[in-house]
């Protein structure tokens, strides 16, 4: 903006500019030449010069997506875009341009550097994402509000701060402001924020900090209660009896029951709802109690079996790494040998008695693996035994809750008719003192419709707790299962690595070999 | 022999004590009592002059008695009391049990004066924290005093010393060891007693050359066995073992076999050893009397009874087989006789005081409370007290000690030894203990080890140093190897541990063990052979912990006279890290191998979590890779690499070319790394020869005694405060100042200059002497005249006062007394001392070092 030579004409990112200026930034001499042998693939730049180049618009910059440092500084860019891919930067510099709003950095999350100095920025905004920003220079801009600083706060890590050359340095308390609020600073427009500054910042802004610090406290202890209540969900859904441990089964079978209400206006329901639920959460906290200590023995089960598969892995890895090891060392040897050698025969002997180490070396490392998949298959066998006993045991006690449910439904609803076809009679003979409301009298009717209520009542009742079992069913066999199925997937994946691994090797070391033997007889 | 003189006594003893009889038993029916008792010392007295009692005869008093204090050379009456009572102890005593031995009750000591033993006793507590734990104790006492012993052996003394003649001396018997150590741990609160009894003839005699030296013992390490999970669910079936399990057993038996073979082999040469080593058969087993020190349990937190031999410093279990009986033991407040079958040693031996069947107690009703704990024993004396009340009205209680309170200053703290130094012969073995600052060196204990058991052969020598300034610990010398290992303390430059080598020339065998933790460069430990450093580091934030170095043969072409000066050429480095959990594995480095005779580089990279194979990269050096002129140096049959995963794009060449530049950078660095610990070797290697021709010892600046430094401060600050006294008092009196500025201050007097000056001085001194004596007259005069106008003016308006003005004047009056007092008094003073002063000043004149020669 206060350019002298404001005169050229704006030009634009293309691949032209790209081309030349990767090449002339990249490595240059030995490594240039290799370089260029090579070709420079845009996804492997580190660090892109682009400066004092009139450019207008950020574009084309797609493909440099390992870019840690991007200079783009004394341009004439009025706003920032196209920056999206480049999540690995660590340094932006956009100083001397015509910015006027910070946008489009979300996705830049490993930002440290953000130099935005000489531009035409007013607040300091949509920044949220750069949680690792350590140096920011917003100097000489337009920001003229004191609690732009603020903002700036949730940068933990931010150290150094430019400020300077806005029309907020003009006010008074300016220094103090920001020594107050940003309390980790070290340096502050240039220069490093002496004690002094600091300790009248935290007096004068003592109440107006202490206010703020505590909001941040309690919005981070609301956070953690929050955190720990969802763990604790997280826990009882994982040992598949979330929400079993209070009246909610109790309630969701009411819930969705649009006739239970009316029925509980009638004379002695209240009693009977009340026992009914007493009765039915004592059930599901008897099914919650073992769900979680079930969920314990699992996951026992699971842990001693990971560990003990992996130490076997381990101890399996460490002998074949041993023996590939010694190899190694031994194949160096011969192969020092065998490029020295001049002996034609002497070298044939040698390399057939070397391919043969080749080939015995692939047969112990073969056996090794063979072994293990042996070992490993057995285990997961019983594995897969103990852990579907334990899950069959679980549901079968479940089961049985819940058919103990599904009889204190039935009993609820025996007395509930009973009940109802009791007040029918009075209602019939007009002997009824209590008022009741007028749609419930609707139920009493005739019988049909009464006893059409109940049942439906009952119905909805018993839907739910098939639901829940259901669910409840489901859930842990298909837990079960996948557990079963990854185990085995993993054994296979490592399985093939491992082979693919070896295979590789020998192939390595026969290719090596047989390069050897080539140049001899050239 | 010695045993059948030992017989005859005691049958005259015998013979005499059936004389007494009658008398004593009449005495044991009408004992208590003190006019009673004092009867029966009457009667007694005839049996104190009697030969069967050779140690009651008062012996020659050594050296000058008049140096000890009042209670060495005298009994009070309490003791006088308690003597007759030992004595009638002592004929019930022999009375009953005419076949056991005469009991050590009331030897003399050094005065010549009977004392009982519990009186010897004086429980102090000396200021030195080493002293306030048994170990302490037990140690200082076996190795400050040196051992007289017994004559005849076995015979329990005539004398015992106090302990303060004994820590004059530094020498003593058994008893008096065990008087002395008992003396301390009483103060130090702990349940001791003094033991008279019998042990074997080593212990009697101090001999441990068929013990193990207490340093060899193998350090008793916390056995921390790791509790593995024992049951694990899910481990995996061992492969299956496709060897013959007959062959196996067969083998095993085998193996049996052989080891049943050796083993017995071994027991018998063992069998073979020990009988060889064992001492001929003592004579006088089981007669030989010891005295030792029991401490029972329950005070300072002791668990279980336990014998301490004050001669060797040492602790044994009350079933030790080495003690063959006990007679009699005491403490500050009792004593008590052994009523137990000791035919079969101490082993059966119980120690409940209060049990009158096993101990037979000489003072009743003092013992009692002495294994109670505080509370209970408040509460015991509140009931004896009552029980005093009612029943009986006086307990004797054992007299104060006569001993003086027991002393020991820092200095004889500090040597421990008698003279400094103590030798102390073990199985194979000699101990050898110097007091710190005594030796030059700075050397304290010094353990020589030998093959054999005549102590001829030499196998390890190992010394032990304080308070050196190179900070050296501990040296250990292996003749056979000459290798010698020194230890360091932490401190040093290059924080050096440990030092192991033959030859303090750089470039040989050696090990240095470093301090790592206050090393830059975390080095722990740097292996060198002649050809070869092997360092490792540990916690070093490049997760370098391996450097292994292998040197060529040095070339001499050049200066074949200055071998030093010519570098070996480098072969090999191996450097190696630890896994950078930061890092892809396949890009951290494992292993990098600097081969520079080859021109080759080796890097080998980590294995992944679930890999057997590494990664590697092997390049060979460009010749002239810093010349980037050259534009065909690098080609990619340079570098010969191997991928673990296949399917991972290959390296391009240009990173390749970039590893291979910083590899020949870390190349350069690490030989210059290499360098620099040469250096240090060196360096460590001139420190170590320079410090071991000049050693220098540490003087703790709170060591006022030995502070060189600090003593020359403090002396030249009390010079310097003399001096600046004097100059003062001279200065003050300098009274021929004013005359010789007269005179213009010259250089020199000359002799009749010097005795117009002395004659001016003195006038002077004479006429100021005369104008003070006029003043004072001169005041005087006018302080009577006053009084007498006043008294005249009185006299005259006598009846026309008022009350007031009387008062005023009586006042005034006593007042002028008052003043005219004080001045004749100074008058007469003045008079007095104004001779004197013109005397003095004479006097001072004559010694005037300015004067004294022109006018002598």
């Amino acid at each position: 903006m206060n350019r002298l030579f404001d005169t050229a004409a704006p030009s634009v990112i293309d691949e032209k500019m790209l081309r030349k200026a990767v090449q002339e930034q990249g490595p240059q001499g030995q490594a240039g030449r290799l370089a260029k042998e090579e070709g420079i693939q845009y996804n492997e730049v580190i660090q892109l010069c682009l400066e004092l180049r009139n450019i207008l618009k950020i574009g084309h910059l797609w493909e440099f997506t390992s870019l840690t440092k991007l200079q783009l500084n004394n341009n004439i860019i009025e706003k920032i875009q196209g920056l999206e891919k480049l999540t690995n930067l660590v340094w932006l510099d956009l100083s001397f341009n015509n910015i006027e709003v910070i946008e489009g950095l979300d996705s830049l999350v490993k930002l440290q550097n953000l130099s935005l100095f000489n531009n035409r920025i007013s607040v300091i905004e949509n920044m949220d994402a750069l949680g690792n920003l350590q140096i920011v220079s917003v100097g000489n801009n337009l920001i003229s509000q004191l609690d732009n600083v603020i903002y700036l706060r949730k940068f933990k890590e931010l150290h150094t701060l430019n400020l300077a050359g806005n029309p907020i340095c003009q006010e008074e308390n300016y220094k103090i402001f920001v020594a107050a609020y940003l309390s980790d600073l070290v340096y502050l427009d240039y220069r490093l924020l002496d004690e002094q500054t600091r300790e009248k910042a935290c007096v004068e802004y003592q109440y107006a900090l202490e206010e703020m610090r505590l909001n941040e406290l309690q919005e981070q202890k609301e956070i953690e209660a929050q955190k720990i209540t969802e763990q604790e969900l997280q826990l009882h859904k994982d040992a598949f009896v979330e929400l079993l441990n209070g009246p909610h089964l109790f309630d969701s079978m009411f819930a969705d029951d649009a006739d239970a209400p009316k029925l509980a206006c009638l004379p002695g329901v209240t009693t009977l709802l009340e026992s009914y639920k007493t009765q039915l959460v004592a059930l599901c906290m008897q099914m919650f109690e073992a769900g979680l200590t079930q969920h314990a023995r699992r996951q026992n089960e699971v842990e001693s079996f990971f560990s003990c598969s992996r130490e076997a892995e381990a101890d399996n890895q460490q002998r074949a790494a041993q023996i590939a090891a010694d190899f190694e060392r031994s194949r160096r040897q011969v192969m020092a040998e065998m490029q020295k050698a001049t002996d034609t025969k002497l070298l044939e002997a040698q390399a057939s008695k070397y391919s043969d180490e080749i080939s015995q070396l692939c047969d112990t490392l073969m056996t090794l693996e063979l072994q293990l998949v042996d070992q490993l298959e057995d285990v997961i066998k019983d594995f897969e035994r103990n852990i579907s006993d334990l899950v069959g045991g679980f549901t079968e006690y479940v089961q049985g809750i819940f058919a103990q449910c599904r009889d204190l439904e039935n009993h609820h609803h025996e007395k509930l008719l009973e009940i109802a076809v009791a007040t029918l009679d009075r209602v019939a003979k007009n002997e009824l003192e209590e008022d009741l409301p007028d749609d419930v009298r609707m139920l009493f009717v005739d019988k049909d419709t009464l006893i059409n209520a109940v049942s439906a009542s009952h119905d909805t009742h018993l839907l739910k707790i098939d639901n829940r079992e259901d669910e409840l069913m489901m859930r842990i066999n298909s837990w079960m299962s996948a557990l079963i199925k990854s185990i085995q997937d993993e054994e296979v994946k490592r399985n093939r690595k491992r082979i693919s691994e070896i295979h590789n090797y020998v192939d390595f070391v026969k290719d090596q070999l047989e390069e050897i033997l080539l140049e001899e007889h050239q | 022999m010695e045993v059948l003189l030992e017989v005859e006594p005691e049958l005259e003893e015998a013979e005499l004590l059936q004389e007494v009889d009658e008398e004593e038993e009449e005495e044991e029916e009408e004992d208590e009592g003190l006019r009673e008792l004092r009867e029966l010392e009457e009667t007694l007295s005839r049996v104190r002059i009697a030969p069967s009692a050779p140690h009651l005869l008062v012996q020659k008093a050594e050296g000058d008695q008049s140096e000890w204090p009042v209670s060495f050379r005298q009994n009070s009456t309490r003791e006088k009391l308690l003597l007759a009572m030992a004595d009638n102890f002592r004929c019930q005593y022999a009375h009953l049990y005419p076949d056991r031995k005469p009991l050590l009750l009331c030897p003399v000591n050094e005065c010549g004066v009977q004392k009982f033993v519990s009186t010897t006793l004086r429980p102090t507590l000396l200021p030195y924290p080493e002293l306030y734990h048994w170990q302490g104790c037990a140690s200082f006492v076996s190795d400050f005093l040196s051992l007289e012993p017994l004559d005849p052996p076995v015979d329990p003394p005539h004398k015992l010393r106090s302990p303060t003649w004994v820590l004059r001396t530094q020498r003593g018997t058994c008893f008096e060891f065990s008087t002395l150590l008992c003396s301390l741990l009483l103060g130090a609160g702990y349940n001791a007693y003094c033991v008279s009894g019998y042990a074997v003839k080593q212990m009697c005699l101090l001999n441990q050359s068929r013990q193990e030296c207490p340093l060899l013992k193998p350090q008793v390490k916390e056995e921390l066995e790791e509790q593995k999970q024992d049951v694990r669910k899910y481990s995996v079936k061992p492969p299956r073992d496709l060897q013959s399990s007959f062959e196996h057993r067969q083998e095993e038996k085998r193996q049996e076999d052989t080891r049943i073979a050796l083993l017995s082999k071994q027991q018998e040469a063992q069998r073979l050893q020990e009988e060889r080593e064992r001492p001929p058969l003592d004579p006088l087993l089981g007669l030989r009397v010891h005295c030792w020190v029991l401490v029972l349990s329950g005070n300072r937190e002791v668990p279980e009874n336990f014998f301490i031999d004050p001669l060797a410093g040492h602790s044994y279990p009350t079933t030790s087989e080495k003690f063959l009986g006990i007679e009699s033991i005491w403490n500050h407040q009792n004593y008590w006789v052994n009523m137990q079958d000791c035919r079969f040693g101490c082993a059966e031996m119980t120690y409940d005081l209060a049990d009158p069947v096993k101990w037979e107690y000489l003072l009743c009703g003092s013992n009692q409370s002495t294994l109670l704990i505080p509370d209970m024993k408040k509460q015991q004396e509140a009931e004896k007290e009552e029980d005093e009340e009612t029943e009986e009205p006086k307990v004797f209680e054992m007299p104060p000690s006569w001993v003086s309170k027991i002393h020991i200053s820092q200095e004889d703290m500090e040597s421990r030894c008698p003279g400094g130094t103590k030798l102390i012969q073990y199985r194979a073995a000699t101990v050898e203990k110097i007091a710190p600052y005594l030796l030059k060196d700075g050397l304290v204990t010094r353990l020589t080890t030998y093959d054999d058991l005549e102590c001829t052969q030499p196998n390890t020598v190992r010394e032990w140093y304080k308070h050196r300034h190179d900070h050296l610990d501990e040296r250990e010398l292996k003749k056979a190897t000459n290798v010698t290992v020194e230890h360091f303390r932490p401190g040093r430059s290059y924080a050096l541990k440990c030092h192991r080598y033959v030859t303090l020339v750089p470039e040989t065998e050696r090990q240095m063990d470093f301090y790592s933790h206050a090393r830059a460069d975390g080095l722990a430990s740097r292996v060198e052979t002649p050809s070869e450093i092997t360092e490792t580091f540990i916690d070093r934030p490049d997760f370098l912990h391996y450097r292994h170095v292998v040197y060529g043969k040095r070339e001499l072409g050049e200066m074949p006279n200055n071998p030093e000066q010519v570098q070996r050429p480098i072969q090999k480095v191996v450097e190696r890290f630890h896994r950078d959990r930061s890092k892809a594995a396949s890009e951290d480095v494992a292993e990098r191998e600097f081969l520079l005779s080859e021109d080759r580089i080796q890097v080998t990279y980590h294995k992944e979590e679930d890999r057997i194979i590494p990664a590697w990269r092997n390049f060979i050096k460009p010749h002239d890779a810093g010349d980037s002129q050259n534009a065909n140096a690098f080609t990619p049959q340079m570098a010969s690499i191997f991928q673990v995963d296949p399917f991972k794009k290959p390296c391009k060449n240009l990173f390749l070319y970039k590893t291979l530049m910083a590899l020949m950078k870390e190349e350069e660095n690490v030989l210059m790394r290499i360098k620099d610990s040469e250096k240090e070797v060196r360096a460590i290697l001139a420190a170590r020869q320079q410090e071991e021709s000049a050693v220098e010892l540490q003087i703790s600046i709170y060591n006022t005694a030995r502070n060189e430094k600090a003593r020359c401060h403090r002396e030249a600050l009390e010079c310097l405060a003399e001096d600046e006294l004097l100059r003062k008092e001279e200065k003050e009196l300098d009274v021929l100042a004013p005359f010789l500025a007269r005179l213009g201050d010259p250089e020199s007097l000359t002799q009749q200059e010097a005795l117009q000056l002395r004659t001016d001085c003195l006038a002077e001194l004479k006429q100021r002497l005369i104008d003070r004596a006029n003043l004072i007259q001169a005041r005087f005069e006018e302080e009577t005249q006053e009084l007498q106008q006043k008294q005249q003016w009185y006299q005259k308006n006598q009846l026309a006062m008022t009350k007031d003005d009387e008062d005023e004047y009586l006042a005034y009056c006593s007042n002028a007394m008052f003043r005219i007092n004080i001045l004749k008094l100074r008058l007469s003073r003045h008079k007095d001392k104004a001779p004197q002063k013109y005397l003095a000043l004479d006097e001072k004149l004559r010694r005037d070092p300015r004067l004294a020669h022109h006018l002598w």
